[in-house]
């Protein structure tokens, strides 16, 4: 869950979607900036962070890369639970990888955190000549679904920061204040105070 | 094949060249990042320390290749299977058997050499004798009838060749992803119900490295599958895997108090970091030489070495695990140890403190051998509700005595059916 002090802000975001989608090749571009063409499988997860600024404050994303095979479907509640963000990942060149987005979309919206950011990335832009997902087609879906699209490429960087930086921005607006109960209140400046102090 | 005995004995020799380093050079260059090739041809960066531990290493596993020279000389070329005979047949249970299954235990614990390893794994593992229960031709006939066919494995095979240690000099070539996916896309007809889980691409990668033929590969597979791990790790929803999580989160709590309090308090679930130890057994966390010598106890002792590895790991960080405050520092802390672990020793040293007393590891570590040895989930769950605390007890002093998991699961079996 997104956590915050005064400035900062602290992000879980999963990645899902299906194998081969390029997921952790995007993490690997917005963390490291690099890119390998044969990107070595992932069982269970992997983690990330990467903090971002966004106007006057920062986002440090807590990053979960997940496996994208059918049968690790069952350890993703344990990815999902208690994010703040997700990017919902599939494959312009197969249409069974946007299936399978959407499948992910519809258990997010039952099960995950109901005020979750998520976006919809339409991975190897750049690989258009083989295109078989149409960017209208995926643009509906996700204005129908009230998730935020953006095609994206590993491979050219395309994209990749931008759609993490959208998340970044949409965070706060996604997590209003939650007003607490008086005495919370006075323990949470509490805890500003330290966190503007220590933790940054 | 990669690496052929003479090959690899010389790149082995070559390697031991490199100069041990002075502590004072060693202290200036202790922050370098160098990347060199180990044993198996993987690319490892670590500094100065990493490379002088990889040489004391090297020189431990020469010394441990003389103990098993002079063994086969003066026990005869296969001494090692006397023991396994005679473990099954209590009444001509003979004094050199005994002798020889101590002496083995102990030494596997300390490393079979790596140019022995194909023998000896095939050998004790079982999948000699697995091997010899079908016609010689087997595992050709079943690759030759697979090798056009389409499936969802196959694709899915396909996809993670190239993606399976990429940049290994064999591994990833043309002959490398040739025989991985022989092996794969055979193993993925022989149990369709395990068809393809991604994870087993890098445990028969590291079994072609190691073995000397690709059948032999296979074979080593489907024993690992059917016999020597919990069943059901790799099936569609990964049911022995979800067990195995929870059957480590107790022994953790047991083993481990302080630790698994601390990291329940940060929200952090150990199977955040272990679901991929027990998938790929090591391979993709543990320096190569260092996973081996997990998989030589793997295979003789069966897989509770995964959890006691699993648990070392922890508790090896205990003090720094223990003021991490966030899930991204106790991940860091775990990979950094994970990845540096170049010296086995330091990691089976304190995984067997748990192997000495693991008759009091619980119930639940039986309850796992039990549902692994192919129970339902409705058996396990009566099973925890028929046997008795004694009954569990004893089945540990019976497994502490004989070749575990076998011996333990019929006579867990034979007691749940008499009380």
């Amino acid at each position: 869950m997104a956590s915050s002090g005064y400035n900062n802000l602290n992000a879980k975001l999963v990645l899902l979607g299906d194998m081969g989608a390029g997921k952790s090749s995007l993490v690997l571009r917005f963390v490291k900036g690099q890119f390998l063409e044969f990107q070595e499988s992932t069982i269970g997860a992997a983690f990330f962070s990467q903090t971002v600024s966004v106007n006057n404050s920062t986002v440090k994303f807590e990053i979960w890369d997940t496996a994208g095979q059918e049968r690790y479907h069952s350890l993703a509640p344990m990815y999902y639970r208690g994010a703040a963000a997700a990017i919902i990942v599939y494959d312009i060149t197969s249409t069974d990888s946007f299936a399978r987005a959407k499948k992910w979309v519809q258990e997010l919206q039952k099960q995950g955190n109901p005020n979750m950011v998520m976006a919809l990335a339409g991975n190897k832009a750049d690989l258009e000549d083989r295109r078989k997902v149409t960017p209208e087609e995926a643009r509906t879906y996700a204005e129908e679904n009230g998730l935020f699209f953006m095609e994206t490429s590993a491979k050219t960087a395309a994209n990749v920061n931008d759609i993490f930086y959208e998340i970044a921005k949409k965070l706060p607006r996604a997590q209003p204040a939650q007003p607490p109960a008086g005495m919370v209140l006075v323990d949470r400046q509490a805890e500003g105070t330290r966190a503007s102090s220590c933790c940054t | 094949m990669y690496g052929t005995l003479g090959k690899r004995d010389l790149a082995f020799e070559y390697q031991a060249q490199i100069p041990i380093l002075r502590p004072s050079i060693h202290a200036r260059r202790a922050n370098i990042t160098v990347k060199f090739q180990d044993l198996y041809g993987f690319t490892v960066e670590g500094n100065v320390d990493d490379v002088n531990v990889l040489n004391e290493v090297r020189e431990k596993v020469r010394q441990q290749g003389r103990v098993w020279w002079a063994l086969e000389a003066s026990k005869g070329a296969n001494w090692y299977l006397q023991t396994t005979v005679s473990s099954t047949l209590k009444s001509s249970l003979k004094f050199s058997a005994l002798v020889n299954q101590i002496t083995l235990k102990r030494l596997i614990r300390k490393g079979i050499p790596p140019n022995l390893r194909p023998k000896v794994w095939f050998a004790l593992s079982g999948a000699a004798k697995k091997k010899s229960t079908v016609p010689d031709s087997y595992y050709k006939d079943l690759t030759n009838a697979v090798e056009d066919k389409v499936t969802a494995a196959t694709k899915q095979i396909d996809h993670d060749l190239p993606r399976t240690f990429p940049g290994h000099p064999w591994l990833d070539t043309q002959e490398g992803h040739a025989a991985l996916r022989r092996v794969l896309v055979g193993y993925s007809f022989r149990d369709s119900d395990v068809g393809y889980c991604q994870g087993l691409n890098y445990v028969a990668a590291l079994l072609l490295l190691v073995m000397k033929t690709e059948e032999d590969a296979f074979w080593m597979l489907a024993v690992l599958l059917e016999n020597v791990l919990v069943s059901d790790c790799y099936t569609n929803n990964l049911s022995g895997c979800h067990v195995e999580q929870r059957v480590f989160k107790d022994l953790l709590l047991k083993k481990c108090p302080r630790i698994a309090s601390h990291l329940a308090a940060l929200e952090f679930d150990v199977s955040l970091v272990c679901t991929e130890w027990f998938l790929c057994l090591f391979s993709k966390s543990l320096p190569s030489e260092t996973t081996m010598r997990v998989w030589d106890v793997l295979f003789y002792e069966g897989a509770k070495v995964l959890f006691h590895v699993a648990l070392a790991i922890f508790k090896m960080n205990e003090e720094e695990l223990l003021l991490a405050h966030h899930v991204g520092d106790v991940i860091s802390i775990i990979q950094r140890t994970t990845h540096h672990l170049f010296d086995p020793d330091d990691l089976l040293t304190v995984s067997a403190s748990y192997l000495i007393y693991h008759v009091s590891l619980g119930p639940s570590f039986v309850d796992i051998i039990f549902y692994g040895r192919g129970r339902t989930l409705v058996d396990h769950l009566q099973f925890q509700k028929m046997a008795s605390s004694s009954v569990k007890k004893a089945a540990f002093l019976c497994s502490s005595h004989l070749n575990p998991v076998y011996v333990l699961s019929n006579f867990l079996l034979s007691k749940c059916l008499c009380t």
